[in-house]
């Protein structure tokens, strides 16, 4: 092997354990620098692929509050109506989005509070319709059914959990949403960040 | 282990290329002076990580490059680095080119049987050169813009087919989207592809033909493994620090402010570069673009045969040591051409303030779709100087130049207007030597009025006292945003001085209905007092007939109303600290 090659040529010159323990000394050195520069790109530039890891961390306790309607637009008897949510900004990356439609809520009034429920069918996503019919929300794509509080009505309906509600606040005359969707299609309910 | 080694070897034959790879024999031992190839290598290698990595956030178009660049630069978590890691390695590849270059010339590397491989150097050359020039305008900042602008006229200096050439290359007529898109995708596809299919070619001959030896042989021969591997990584080594160590100096790439066409900017090439700049102030374009290239070009062809006598190898190396030291010269003339221009300097100055106040506004407000460059052309501290510097800057002066940085040549004629209607700037109006010095009034009709003569030079010791406060007072009215207004004691206290001590109210106005031979000073220097003035100081309110040559801006409709605003908000503004 030529491996055994320089060894031998090595020994023709001066003191073998010398020799070989210099050798040994270039050998790691060698390794080691070589590893420096062959982790050196990746290393100047991994944090940049970490960041969106880095920055969701603490998004949960930032979601903004949204102007949705005056609180007097809602009927008092509980029945719900359907509202879009406009969010006053949208960050995508480098460009700041104003007045971005994000998605649609059922607005229901209990004397001062409101509940409010993702349009989003908790199953696979779909947009839930109110039936006034039988005051129920119902999803058409694969017939899940929720009662007026949310909750699932029928043991049929493949939704795993009830609407996800959101937290609401009633502020100057107006209803004000933290809009968030969820994961769909488990029991919990997870926030999408 | 072993067996898993003898399996892939089995498989793959890999124990003998790798073998092959390594035990290349280096005769006369390992030295420095064949370092230049592996770190260019490595460099690249550098470059292509760096650059997929950059890819990862990197938008091209018109409205998206500057802004992701940006958000590389100022939001990305380590982007900054990562940038500043393949700009100055970018840098770092032009200076390892000419080591390498000159290493091959001066030990006569580039003669038979190397002719074919000098070749490919060459064209490795102009391949890095190219993604150096692509890769500045990504960041679609006016550098990258101005720079490409003058690289891409070049081109339409070939003939016949240079204006085809030049629409090919910008795609189109006007720089914009398809200009970036063009230029991404040659500095991330085809030039870096080309590159690696040339430098597979020049390692290839380089292996074919074996390291030619420079005499005398200092040692006797080795191998590549380990002994030149150590000598060339620490060679890589030492290149890596520098790049580092420029990327943390610096803080990283620069960014400049995004590419506007219609905002001027001092056009320079990166300094690799500035020597063919520097070339073009003395000779035609075509001659710069085409002749001179092409004349080069085929003597370094033929370099090889040139050097088969010893008398043609030494014109060889000389040829090069003499294009090194010109263009050496011609970049410290461009560079110290640059020094001695003091416009040159206040565009930079201005560049940079641009620069910052983009940053400044994109971390506040965000950047709309439209781009930041809708930023700087809506923001009014920018509007303001430039209104000024267009309008107002022939007479007056805003720290001595135009409110952009820019000197003037015409002289001052009017008052300086830094800071106007503070404390300082009325106090020292109320000053007989300021006021009638060119800094006030010393360029217009007012040094020979009545408050110079008649009442300015007239005062006596105690009156004088009392002027500090009549300056306390007329700043007062003014509500400057950056002056704590005064107690009402204070108010009442002064406003006796102006009108009983000093018995201004005489000539001057101040809440009342009097008819006043001079300005009215009620709400003096305010933002309604200025746009009424501004308007018309011809009014009867203010100079009337003894108007010295200010325009009447909104009478005759020489600026908007919003134009005018814009203006009054931003002198009202406190002045930067320089």
């Amino acid at each position: 092997m030529t491996e055994e090659n320089i060894t031998s040529a090595d020994a023709n010159s001066t003191n073998c354990c010398d020799e070989d323990s210099r050798r040994k000394f270039i050998v790691v050195s060698t390794l080691a620098v070589s590893a420096v520069c062959g982790v050196f790109p990746f290393a100047a530039g991994v944090t940049t692929i970490l960041d969106p890891v880095k920055k969701s961390a603490g998004d949960k306790e930032k979601v903004p509050w949204t102007k949705v309607v005056p609180l007097a637009s809602l009927s008092e008897d509980g029945k719900p109506a359907k509202y879009e949510i406009i969010l006053e900004q949208v960050q995508d990356a480098w460009t700041t989005y104003k007045n971005v439609p994000a998605g649609a809520v059922y607005l229901t009034r209990k004397g001062e509070g409101v509940t409010a429920f993702n349009l989003k069918c908790p199953h696979l996503g779909c947009a839930v319709d109110y039936r006034s019919k039988s005051n129920d929300y119902f999803c058409p794509c694969h017939n899940s059914t929720f009662g007026l509080d949310g909750s699932v009505t029928d043991v049929k309906s493949p939704s795993p959990r009830g609407l996800d509600t959101m937290d609401t606040k009633v502020e100057g005359g107006f209803v004000w949403i933290r809009f968030q969707q969820f994961r769909p299609n488990i029991v919990e309910k997870v926030p999408l960040s | 282990m072993n067996k898993f080694l003898d399996w892939l070897d089995d498989r793959s034959g890999i124990r003998s290329l790798v073998k092959e790879a390594l035990y290349e024999k280096v005769p006369g031992g390992a030295r420095w002076r064949y370092v230049w190839g592996s770190c260019l290598t490595f460099a690249f290698f550098t470059q292509v990580v760096t650059g997929t990595l950059l890819w990862m956030s990197y938008s091209p178009s018109a409205q998206t490059a500057w802004e992701s660049v940006y958000f590389i630069q100022y939001q990305v978590w380590g982007g900054w680095f990562l940038r500043g890691v393949h700009h100055y390695m970018a840098q770092a590849m032009i200076v390892l080119l000419v080591l390498h270059l000159m290493q091959v010339m001066i030990d006569g590397a580039y003669k038979a049987p190397r002719e074919l491989n000098f070749w490919f150097g060459i064209a490795l050359l102009g391949v890095t050169l190219a993604l150096s020039l692509t890769g500045y305008l990504l960041p679609w900042d006016q550098k990258g813009f101005w720079a490409t602008a003058v690289a891409t006229n070049l081109v339409a200096e070939v003939p016949l087919v240079g204006p085809m050439l030049q629409k090919i290359v910008v795609g189109g007529v006007e720089y914009g989207h398809q200009t970036i898109t063009r230029f991404f995708a040659l500095h991330a596809g085809v030039l870096p592809g080309a590159l690696i299919a040339l430098v597979v070619g020049h390692i290839y001959l380089f292996r074919k033909h074996g390291i030619h030896v420079k005499e005398p042989r200092p040692k006797r021969d080795s191998y590549f493994w380990p002994d030149q591997i150590l000598k060339d990584g620490v060679a890589c080594l030492a290149v890596l620090l520098a790049v580092v160590f420029l990327t943390l100096y610096f803080k990283g790439a620069p960014l400049g402010p995004p590419a506007d066409p219609s905002n001027e900017f001092p056009a320079r090439p990166e300094w690799y570069f500035l020597f063919l700049f520097q070339l073009l102030k003395y000779v035609p374009a075509f001659w710069g673009a085409v002749i001179i290239p092409l004349v080069f070009g085929l003597l370094i062809f033929l370099q090889p045969f040139i050097g088969a006598s010893r008398k043609g190898h030494q014109f060889n190396v000389g040829f090069w040591w003499c294009l090194i030291a010109g263009a050496a010269g011609l970049t410290f003339l461009a560079f110290s051409e640059d020094q001695a221009n003091v416009n040159h300097g206040a565009a930079v100055r201005e560049a940079d303030w641009q620069a910052q106040r983009v940053v400044q506004i994109a971390q506040e407000d965000g950047i709309p779709p439209t781009g930041a460059v809708t930023l700087l052309r809506e923001d009014h501290q920018n509007r303001g100087r430039r209104i000024f510097a267009a309008h107002c800057s022939s007479c007056h002066r805003y720290k001595g130049h135009n409110g952009r940085g820019y000197s003037v040549e015409e002289d001052q004629s009017a008052p300086e207007l830094a800071g106007f209607a503070s404390v300082d700037w009325v106090t020292k109006l109320l000053n007989y030597e300021h006021y009638v010095s060119p800094e006030y009034f010393g360029g217009t009709a007012f040094k020979e009025g009545t408050m110079a003569n008649k009442v300015l030079k007239k005062f006596d010791e105690e009156e004088t006292k009392l002027l500090p406060q009549v300056a306390l007072l007329l700043s007062d009215l003014a509500e400057l945003p950056y002056q704590e207004p005064l107690e009402e004691e204070q108010r009442e206290r002064y406003m006796d001085i102006f009108y009983d001590d000093l018995a201004c109210i005489d000539c001057h106005d101040i809440d009342s209905e009097g008819e006043g031979s001079a300005p009215d000073l009620t709400g003096y220097g305010s933002k309604k007092w200025m746009v009424d003035f501004i308007v018309n100081p011809e009014h009867e309110r203010f100079y009337g007939k003894k108007n010295d040559r200010m325009p009447a801006f909104g009478r005759d409709d020489k600026l908007s109303m919003e134009e005018i605003e814009i203006v009054i908000d931003w002198i009202r503004s406190k002045p930067a600290s320089e």
